[in-house]
């Protein structure tokens, strides 16, 4: 990879909470990768394997315990702000104020992301023509449908035009034809160079999606590829099987992995 | 980014706050609106009611029947009286009309409300055993019972009436004025007859003159009044924003949409305080210019002779005085709103932070309080007393300055802990599951011992108020000591299976920890004592009881000295200390990791476990000595001879006249005390928590 061309850099990240039963948690313990323009990068992994730990780290919603992560060279522990200014943060739990109508929600947002404000108008313009929101613009997010809303939310995610965008289970909750929409959203953003860390614990999305995979699990990436590369290795043809055997050796127990680390929904 | 952009998204945060309360209708309509109209419509009502009251007080015409064996006398001065109330033109109420009943039971008429009052016309004996009865109670008045025994023997009136009736108490009211009236015109008229110069009237004549002005008299008043309004304005009405500002955002799932933006935490909690200002003030000022309103249009008076003379430069000090206000209420609603989860935990917490935050603003209606006093470093009651002595045109502007500084200090460090709960990690991801409520157990005890505590505290206190004095002291240290605070510990121990060797920190001390505590404890005691002289003297003065208690503890000379020894030095010494330093600094310590805030929270709540408000600081003194010797050598038996030794110093040697009851240390003691407490201190640091034989690793010990 060439390194020059590196947007989001982590090195050795761990985050250990404190709980006052078992002590010491290590919710993500100590993982490291980095990505580039124009790809979608899949944080593959069951509830409490660290996904969403390892985003707020990022997004710098938490503080890492050790190690570093760094969005366009700003590193997340000494910039934050500059680091998410050059972020976009999409998840189930980003919701969008109820009494901002969508027009506002986006100049909103794109404001206080220090988007140039002489031209945040122009720009809200271009978000309202490019997710079809025309219409509802101009009523409250809170009578919008959650279709609608979630239209609005992408927009606003990318409203400032940052060149890393962070989705973490953004089908989560979705209908079909919005999980598709969705999908569809990303794959345009990723063609128009953005570079895309996308968390999810379904199978198909993945494997349609992403153009390289990191599967966690406790807290470790126990393996990061392309989909052919994992294939190769592994010399199996579905995801999902791919995911469980790496699961399955990291646990050295047969089948104990998926059942300790929660539920689990497979994709077909 | 350049300064100017950021400083654009402070107003972008503050513009929308805004802009998202004032559409929500219904909380304007409620906040705003509703006082404007039901201000006023309590205080028409209120007027109503009362003018009606009067009404029906002047138009009842009163019942009353005469009884017991001198009714005939008792009737004549009754029907004197009923025709001076009705006839006296020199009244400032309309008279009213009494007639009089004669019902079989009269008192039984009473009671059912069938009469208003009923008289009871006694004999001269009656009234003198009545008499005797009274003043067989009240000893103490022996001169003056010998002098009435020697005088004849007169009959008297004796008025039955229902207390809780309205018309019955005006009854009574009316009737004692005019039988006092026709008394003083009876005993003018003997004096006169016997050949008493001058008129009666004249006699002994009063005249008040105040040399205050009208406009120091109404100042001084409103002085009172303005600081817990403003603070009450404020609260009510800039909680509107604070509850939305940050439980809201989290309620709603926006608080991570907000904190993943380029927006700063400082500019978020700096905007949303802004708004929490704004808010309040704007209430504030809505309900004064409505208050004024209403003055104008008549609806309410002011009273007679009301003015106000407050200079440009008072008016300016004010202001200045009040800006460290409106921060403080704003940054502690904001706070409040920052460490709950929800609206309705919000709601929770509301009440006990609005009446504590209301107290002390009454600080300027205590008697006979000055700002150059201790009070002046009290935040919002420093600001209160202030800000009367202002009004009244006194300025200390050294001590104003202080009352300021204190004020806005508290509102910088809340503003602070704001920016921490954006951070705090637990209150983000609040829906993270959360192993201790799963497994229970000691797990939970941390988490929940500021709340057993305060259970604890509650019990202390009303056995206290409740049975102190049955119990007397002996009673009062038992059951404090050992019931309350080691029968509570023991349940405790038991309810969350906490291991007892650690909970009660029972571990063998390094042996030099002994000697250790034979040099700190004397020395700190000299040392505190010392500290509180100096204080006094150039400082502050410290109130006179606070010295008096810090210096004498509470010995009772009716003890006998193995009672004070084991009472006050031997039980508090072990049950104290394993109720405060074992299991509260055991359940502390999981939450609190910075050891000196520990060491001063533990001092702080053992304080307040002793009733009396003068005794706090100076057994939280000891309260914090106590946390850091256990800190430091890591078991519990050091403190024990500690709290032991230090009670003892300051009862026995008085008690053996050893040493004089006003004895004081001498302030040049102060330096080797200090000397000794902290060689003492490094001792006991150098043994170290490890003891003789204690396992080296113990969880929950980090820095």
């Amino acid at each position: 990879m060439n390194t020059s061309d590196t947007t989001v850099s982590v090195a050795d990240l761990k985050k250990t909470f404190f709980d006052e039963s078992r002590g010491e948690v290590k919710a993500v313990d100590g993982i490291t990768f980095s990505c580039v323009p124009g790809e979608v990068f899949g944080l593959l992994g069951a509830n409490g394997a660290g996904k969403t730990t390892t985003l707020r780290m990022l997004s710098t919603v938490l503080k890492p315990t050790e190690g570093s992560a760094s969005v366009m060279g700003h590193d997340v522990l000494n910039e934050p702000e500059a680091t998410r200014e050059n972020l976009g943060f999409y998840s189930a739990s980003t919701s969008l104020y109820p009494r901002l109508t969508g027009r506002e929600t986006l100049e909103f947002f794109a404001r206080i992301n220090h988007y140039p404000p002489e031209k945040v108008a122009k720009r809200v313009g271009k978000m309202v023509a490019r997710f079809g929101i025309e219409e509802y613009m101009n009523a409250r997010v809170e009578k919008l449908s959650s279709g609608m809303k979630q239209k609005v939310s992408i927009a606003r995610t990318v409203v400032h035009d940052p060149p890393v965008l962070i989705f973490d289970e953004p089908t989560v909750g979705l209908d079909v034809l919005n999980a598709i929409e969705m999908v569809k959203v990303i794959r345009q953003l990723r063609d128009e160079g953005k570079t895309i860390i996308f968390s999810s614990h379904i199978m198909s999305e993945v494997e349609k999606l992403c153009d390289r995979i990191a599967i966690l699990h406790r807290g470790r990436i126990l393996a990061l590829g392309t989909l052919e590369s994992l294939r190769q290795a592994t010399s199996l043809h579905y995801l999902e099987d791919i995911f469980v055997h790496y699961v399955t050796e990291a646990e050295g127990v047969e089948g104990a992995g998926i059942g300790a680390t929660g539920e689990f929904e497979a994709s077909k | 980014m350049s300064g100017a952009t950021k400083q654009s998204a402070l107003g972008t945060l503050f513009r929308y706050e805004i802009k998202m309360l004032l559409r929500d209708t219904r909380t304007i309509l409620i906040a705003i609106v509703a006082p404007l109209v039901i201000f006023p419509a309590y205080i028409l009502i209120l007027g109503y009611v009362e003018s009606r009251e009067q009404e029906a007080l002047e138009e009842t015409t009163y019942t009353y029947a005469v009884l017991g064996t001198e009714s005939e006398w008792a009737a004549e001065l009754v029907l004197a009286a009923v025709a001076r109330e009705s006839s006296d033109p020199d009244t400032s109420s309309a008279p009213v009309t009494f007639e009089r009943r004669s019902p079989e039971e009269p008192l039984a008429d009473l009671e059912a409300g069938e009469l208003h009052v009923v008289v009871e016309g006694l004999s001269a004996v009656e009234w003198d055993s009545v008499r005797a009865e009274t003043e067989s109670e009240q000893s103490d008045s022996t001169e003056d019972r010998a002098d009435a025994s020697q005088q004849p023997s007169v009959p008297a009136v004796r008025i039955h009436f229902r207390a809780e009736s309205d018309f019955s108490r005006e009854a009574r009211n009316r009737l004692t004025e005019r039988l006092r009236e026709i008394r003083a015109s009876k005993r003018d008229s003997v004096y006169q007859a016997a050949g008493f110069p001058i008129a009666m009237e004249r006699v002994a004549q009063v005249e008040e003159v105040s040399v205050a002005t009208a406009a120091k008299e109404a100042g001084a008043l409103l002085g009172i009044a303005l600081t817990p309004v403003l603070v009450l304005l404020m609260l009510s009405g800039g909680s509107i924003v604070a509850v939305d500002a940050i439980s809201g955002e989290k309620e709603r799932g926006t608080l991570e949409t907000l904190l993943t933006t380029a927006a700063s935490r400082t500019e978020i909690v700096r905007a949303k305080m802004l708004a929490v200002v704004a808010v309040g003030l704007t209430v504030a000022v809505i309900n004064v210019a409505n208050l004024l309103l209403y003055l104008v249009v008549g609806l309410l008076d002011l009273p007679a002779n009301f003015a106000v003379e407050v200079g440009i430069w008072e008016l300016f000090l004010l202001l200045v005085l009040f800006v460290p206000v409106t921060l403080l209420v704003s940054s502690a609603l904001l706070l409040l709103s920052g460490a709950s989860k929800s609206y309705k935990e919000y709601q929770v917490y509301f009440f006990p932070v609005f009446l504590v935050f209301l107290i002390p603003t009454f600080a300027a209606s205590l008697p006979g309080i000055e700002l150059r006093s201790i009070i002046s470093f009290v935040p919002l009651a420093g600001v209160a007393v202030a800000t009367r002595e202002i009004m009244i045109g006194v300025t200390d502007l050294l001590f104003i300055f202080i009352a300021f500084l204190t004020t806005g200090g508290l509102a910088a460090w809340l503003t602070h802990l704001t920016q921490q709960t954006l951070s705090n990690e637990k209150l983000i991801s609040g829906s993270d599951l959360d192993e201790a409520d799963l497994t229970g157990g000691a797990a939970l005890f941390p988490r929940h011992v500021i709340r057993l505590f305060l259970g604890m505290w509650v019990v202390f206190f009303v056995v206290s108020l409740w049975f102190g004095e049955d119990l007397g002291i002996r009673g009062q240290v038992a059951v404090n000591v050992v019931v309350i605070f080691f029968g509570g510990c023991l349940l405790i121990v038991r309810r969350y299976g906490l291991n007892a060797v650690d909970a009660f920190g029972l571990r063998i001390p390094h042996p030099t920890a002994w000697l250790a505590v034979i040099i700190g404890a004397p020395s700190a005691l000299i040392l505190a004592v010392g500290l509180g002289e100096l204080m006094n003297r150039y400082v502050l003065p410290v109130p006179e009881r606070m010295l008096e208690s810090f210096g004498q503890s509470l010995a009772p000379p009716d003890m006998t000295l193995w009672q004070l020894v084991f009472f006050l030095t031997i039980l508090p010494g072990i049950f104290e200390e394993l109720t405060f330093r074992g299991v509260l600094l055991y359940g502390l310590k999981e939450r609190i990791r910075r050891r000196w805030l520990l060491a001063l929270v533990v001092g702080l709540i053992f304080g307040l476990f002793h009733v009396s408000l003068f005794r706090i600081v100076p057994t939280a003194l000891l309260g914090f000595v106590l946390t850091v010797v256990v800190l430091f050598s890591g078991s519990i038996y050091p403190a024990m001879l500690w709290h032991a030794l230090n009670n003892a110093i300051g009862i026995i040697p008085f008690r053996l006249k050893i040493l004089p009851a006003d004895f004081e240390p001498s302030a040049w003691w102060t330096l080797p005390a200090a000397i000794g407490l902290a060689v003492s201190l490094w001792i006991l640091w150098r043994g170290g928590t490890d003891g003789s034989k204690r396992a080296t690793s113990h969880s929950g010990r980090g820095a």
